[in-house]
């Protein structure tokens, strides 16, 4: 490979130190070696010196300069890979991988072979998925490097992920063949196993049995060979060998629940009473075992033959105090039979064991520890939580609070009662009693925290973080680093409470970029895993990766960031600064005298703030120099911009922005319907009928019932009435037959009516009463009283809330005395709920709690 | 069906909300922050006592040496209602005696118990405890506000004590009548 543009022995000398010093991180050297080539004046523009000395510069934090001296090597020595193959370093050290993969070529262009640049090309490609592109340097590495174990691993691996498995079959079969020689190690064995998978993923069941148990000898992950052998003999309907597999798996482990299931499909067991007497057997062969007590119970149907066991599993667990039975048992309360029979037992232990210690009526029963009654009243006081029965549950959790006070469970259990009842604050103050009776314990200090977010109270639900954060640093910069997202996501819903939208933003972006991160974080992978074999984990973190954004988290932050970029464009922020001077000429001179007293407070409050605010400043600089320090090997990762709640909430393009963070939910979560429901919403603003009518179509196609969705349908069709004319011919005609089927010829109007008198659901009620009232004012009394009515038979605190929440937002217009009455009738079926109670008087509120101000209380629902 | 699980515990910063807790329930007297300060350091001489893991019980003790002498003394030890009688009074108090035995240079132990209190005069009696004087208006809020001293002689004294009849220094000032308390109504 001759360079291009050849230096003399003495400087190729150095050029050759320059990239020794940079493969071992001594960049100072680098730069002194560089310049001692560059100062002569012959070679000052000699491209792949220079290109180096970016290089160089890049590592040391100096990008700018990078990149200026990288293009003016490439300038220089346009046809040089070095040069080429340093920008591509350069691109891919900034994250700009489709860049590094163009840099990449152009380098093969003049070196076809060189092995390095072909290995980063094919990191890329898996790294941005380009699955053929990347099947072609394998190839490429593959013929260059036929003796190289990564080089038949990663040609099978392209064609596996291309999804022709013959072909990666074959080539691993080669391999192994021609190959594999000596010991049969772990690697070896992992590799057959990821054979296997291959096999197995073409549907080939037979074979890929055959293939395990040709190779069972050599694999040594015993429990796979037996978990995927069972798996296979199932979908080759081999039921009896099947069943001999899994009776195995379950010497090795009683309790777990897949066997069970796998079992009862081998022995083919379809009624209720044969899987009743299947958990019997297993029951008594393996007494200690919990898991076959607890399926049976799913199982059985009888009432006589449900009681009788779930009576022998509560005693057992009330006996032992089993502080999660309820939640084990949770599930059951699907069947309205299993609630009431479990309510019967409850009851009885309670009357018995307050008086016996027995469980049973006859008081010569084996008497009970004295901490079942207190068990008994904690299964019951969540049981009548979980039927809504606040009173009941209140009485239950104070009898247990009344016998032992000093169990730390039930504080958070009260704390769930009130939170269900709607009373947000009465819990967060439970579980903070909770906290303190143990402050080491991390995970009623994350429950605290996060009912104190659920009440609007951030600052403090930061501090109660603090207890477990690193010392010296702001507790959110620490979640923030340690990718917290529970509580950047419960965060973020909280600021959008308080109508912080900028904090609410920031919070969501906060998430968004550990997604990215965790993205990226796979990069090592690609090689790693290539050398340690583990291959099979190694697929799944890359179909994991696929669909990264599905998780709940990421849907959670981009609903708030959509809603709140929703809100921004439809209300953009003023400049003008928020708190005005009051006008101080009109008051009285007592209310005066009370304003200057509250100023002064203020401000002595701000003082110390300030001061405490530059403490913090100080030790979060230690803390990044120290960082910095840390992270001197990685001094390359681009900086992002610093996310400030002020401008994130002056964006000037918030659709654009929601779009960016709906985007992946439209590929990753096309299964919810609030995905299309979001997407309309911008579209409709952003006024793009073809992708209104493609989100419409999809949320249809999910669930045509759906009272946002007819709503959304509504307003198309609207849209449409007033607007086809103005669209393009074709367009107006593809809308007009694909709305057809949906709109069935009727007017917005009819539509809305139609939903009108069929809204038997209590958010169909209030969704179509709205659509009403926009569409005709002049029916505000009778969409009034259909959204006011309470006769719905799935009226909750969070729909009744919307619904206040929609007459205060004026969608019925002014209607106050509707307001009062409606929050009066709502108070009188949800006593607990404070979102229904009357705003406290800002004095009172002020002395119980500085932060309580924010809080206003329609934003306050239930969340369960 | 096995026999709970009765263990003691250590008092640390991070659970003695659940002593203030429990001791407020137990006793009828409060006791001030000092009390509970000094109970933190006070190693094994304050201990939690957890019935199948919950905390149900806790005594707590400090080292009196007025009286030229070196005594026990038992401030506090009680356990919940729905837990008494079974057995776990008697751990703490065995707690206590092993701790006296183990270290060789206690004189004796010695509480004060409410006159009327009769369970735990008998309670204490079991374990060898007697009743050596009785104080007049000891507790300042609670009626009646006489007091039992109960006593266990540990070693006799190798040089008698003057007249032996020199009155208990109030010198802990724990509760806020400063009077020190023994509520052993309820084991």
């Amino acid at each position: 490979m001759p360079p291009s543009n050849p230096l003399p022995p003495k400087e190729n000398a150095l050029f050759k130190r320059i990239l020794r010093c940079y493969e071992h991180k001594q960049y100072k050297n680098g730069l002194k070696f560089a310049k001692q080539i560059l100062s002569n004046p012959k070679f000052a523009e000699h491209g792949e010196t220079l290109a180096m000395k970016g290089l160089t510069l890049n590592c040391l934090g100096r990008k700018d300069e990078a990149y200026d001296y990288v293009r003016r090597g490439l300038r220089n020595d346009l046809k040089s890979p070095v040069c080429w193959h340093v920008y591509g370093l350069l691109q891919r050290s900034d994250k700009k991988y489709d860049e590094a993969i163009k840099c990449y070529r152009n380098a093969l262009k003049w070196e076809k072979e060189n092995i390095q640049i072909l290995r980063d090309l094919s990191l890329l490609q898996i790294q941005m998925r380009d699955l053929e592109g990347y099947k072609d340097t394998r190839y490429q590495l593959f013929m260059l490097r036929p003796t190289q174990r990564a080089s038949w691993i990663g040609f099978a691996m392209s064609y596996h992920l291309l999804g022709d498995y013959e072909m990666a079959n074959s080539i691993l079969d080669a391999f192994r063949t021609h190959q594999m020689k000596g010991p049969y190690d772990y690697e070896h064995s992992e590799l057959l196993l990821y054979q296997n998978m291959v096999l197995a993923e073409s549907g080939q069941y037979e074979r890929a049995l055959q293939h395990l148990q040709k190779f069972e000898s050599q694999i040594l992950d015993k429990l796979s060979v037996k978990e995927t052998s069972g798996e296979y003999y199932l979908k080759l309907n081999r039921f009896k060998e099947a069943e001999g597999i899994y009776e195995d798996l379950l010497k090795r482990n009683p309790e777990n629940v897949l066997y069970y299931n796998k079992l009862i499909e081998a022995k083919q067991l379809i009624k209720a009473e044969d899987k009743v007497a299947f958990f019997d057997e297993y029951k008594k062969q393996y007494p200690k075992a919990i898991a076959p007590r607890r399926l049976q119970l799913t199982e059985a149907q009888a009432q006589s033959s449900f009681e009788n066991l779930v009576d022998e599993y509560l005693r057992h667990g009330l006996y032992k105090g089993i502080p999660p039975l309820f939640v084990d048992l949770r599930s059951l309360y699907a069947d309205p039979m299993k609630a009431e029979t479990i309510e019967k037992l409850i009851i009885q232990y309670i009357d018995n064991l307050a008086k016996d210690c027995t469980f049973g009526p006859d008081p010569s029963e084996v008497k009970q520890p004295a901490s079942a009654l207190l068990w008994a009243y904690y299964f019951a006081a969540q049981h009548f939580d979980h039927k809504k029965d606040t009173d009941r549950a209140l009485h239950y959790i104070d009898a247990a609070i009344e016998h032992t006070p000093t169990l730390i469970e039930l504080f958070i259990v009260k704390g769930r009662i009130y939170k269900h009842a709607g009373d947000p604050i009465s819990a967060y103050q439970c579980l903070e009693e909770a906290q303190a009776m143990d402050t080491a314990d991390r995970y009623v200090n994350c429950k605290c925290a996060r009912y104190m977010l659920r009440a609007g109270h951030i600052k403090r639900a930061e501090e109660m973080c603090a207890k477990f954060t690193r010392e010296g640093v702001p507790a959110t910069e620490n979640l923030n680093e340690m990718q917290c997202m529970w509580f950047q996501t419960e965060a973020a819903a909280s600021y959008q409470r308080l109508q912080q939208w900028g904090e609410a933003l920031k919070k969501a972006h906060e998430v968004d970029r550990h997604f990215s991160e965790i993205m990226e974080d796979q990069f090592d992978f690609h090689s790693y895993c290539m050398r340690k074999m583990t291959l099979r984990s190694y697929v799944g973190l890359l179909r994991l990766e696929d669909v990264l954004r599905a998780h709940p988290f990421y849907f959670r932050c981009a609903r708030v960031a959509v809603r709140v970029y929703l809100r921004l464009h439809a209300r953009p922020r003023s400049d003008a600064p928020q708190t005005a001077e009051p006008d101080t000429e009109n008051l009285a001179p007592s209310e005066l005298k009370k304003l200057r007293n509250k100023q002064r407070k203020a401000q002595r409050k701000a003082e110390q703030e300030s001061a405490l605010a530059a403490q913090v400043q100080v030790k979060r600089e230690q803390h990044h120099k120290a960082r910095q320090q840390q992270e001197q090997g990685d001094p390359e990762a681009p900086q992002l911009d610093e996310l400030i709640p002020e401008k994130l909430a002056r964006v000037e393009d918030p659709l654009e922005q929601a779009l960016k963070f709906l985007q992946p939910l439209r590929i990753l979560a096309a299964d919810r319907i609030e995905t299309h429901l979001m997407a309309f919403e911008i579209y409709f603003r952003k006024e793009k009928p073809l992708l209104m009518l493609q989100c419409i179509k999809r949320a249809w196609k999910l669930d045509s019932e759906n009272p946002e969705l007819v709503d959304c349908l509504v307003r198309f069709q609207r849209w449409l009435e007033e607007s086809l004319s103005g669209l393009h011919p074709n367009v107006a005609a593809v809308l007009k037959t694909e709305t057809q089927p949906m709109v069935l010829g009727r007017s917005a109007l009819q539509i809305a009516e139609q939903s009108v008198s069929g809204a038997a659901r209590h958010a169909a009620a209030l969704w179509a009463a709205r659509a009403l009232r926009r569409l005709v004012p002049d029916r505000t009394e009778q969409a009034l009283r259909l959204v006011t009515s309470l006769d719905y038979p799935d009226v909750t605190i969070q729909s009744c809330a919307d619904v206040l929440e929609s007459l205060r937002e004026g969608d019925f217009g002014e209607c106050e005395a509707v307001i009062e009455r409606y929050v009066e009738a709502c108070s009188a079926r949800f006593p607990y709920a404070i979102a229904f109670k009357p705003a406290p008087a800002p004095e009172a509120s002020e002395n119980h709690s500085e932060e309580t101000t924010p809080l206003q209380p329609k934003e306050i629902t239930a969340n369960n | 069906m096995t026999r709970a699980k009765i263990e003691l515990g250590d008092v640390t910063p991070h659970n003695i909300k659940q002593l203030k807790k429990l001791n407020t329930v137990v006793f009828p007297v409060s006791y001030n922050d000092k009390f509970y300060k000094d109970v933190l350091e006070a190693g094994e001489l304050a201990k939690l006592a957890y019935y199948n893991d919950i905390v149900v019980g806790a005594v707590c003790c400090r080292i009196d040496t007025s009286e030229n002498s070196r005594r026990l003394y038992i401030m506090t030890l009680g356990c919940l209602y729905p837990y008494r009688r079974l057995g776990i009074g008697s751990m703490m108090v065995k707690h206590v005696l092993n701790y006296v035995k183990q270290d060789g240079n206690f004189d004796s132990i010695f509480l004060h118990v409410q006159v009327n209190n009769e369970g735990a005069i008998d309670f204490y009696k079991k374990f060898g405890f007697e009743i050596v004087e009785t104080k007049e208006r000891y507790y300042k809020r609670i009626e009646p506000a006489d007091a039992h001293v109960l006593q266990k002689t540990i070693r006799l004294p190798s040089t008698p004590l003057v007249n032996g009849s020199v009155s208990h220094t109030k010198t802990n000032g724990y509760d806020a009548g400063s009077q020190q308390n023994n509520i052993m109504f309820y084991l």
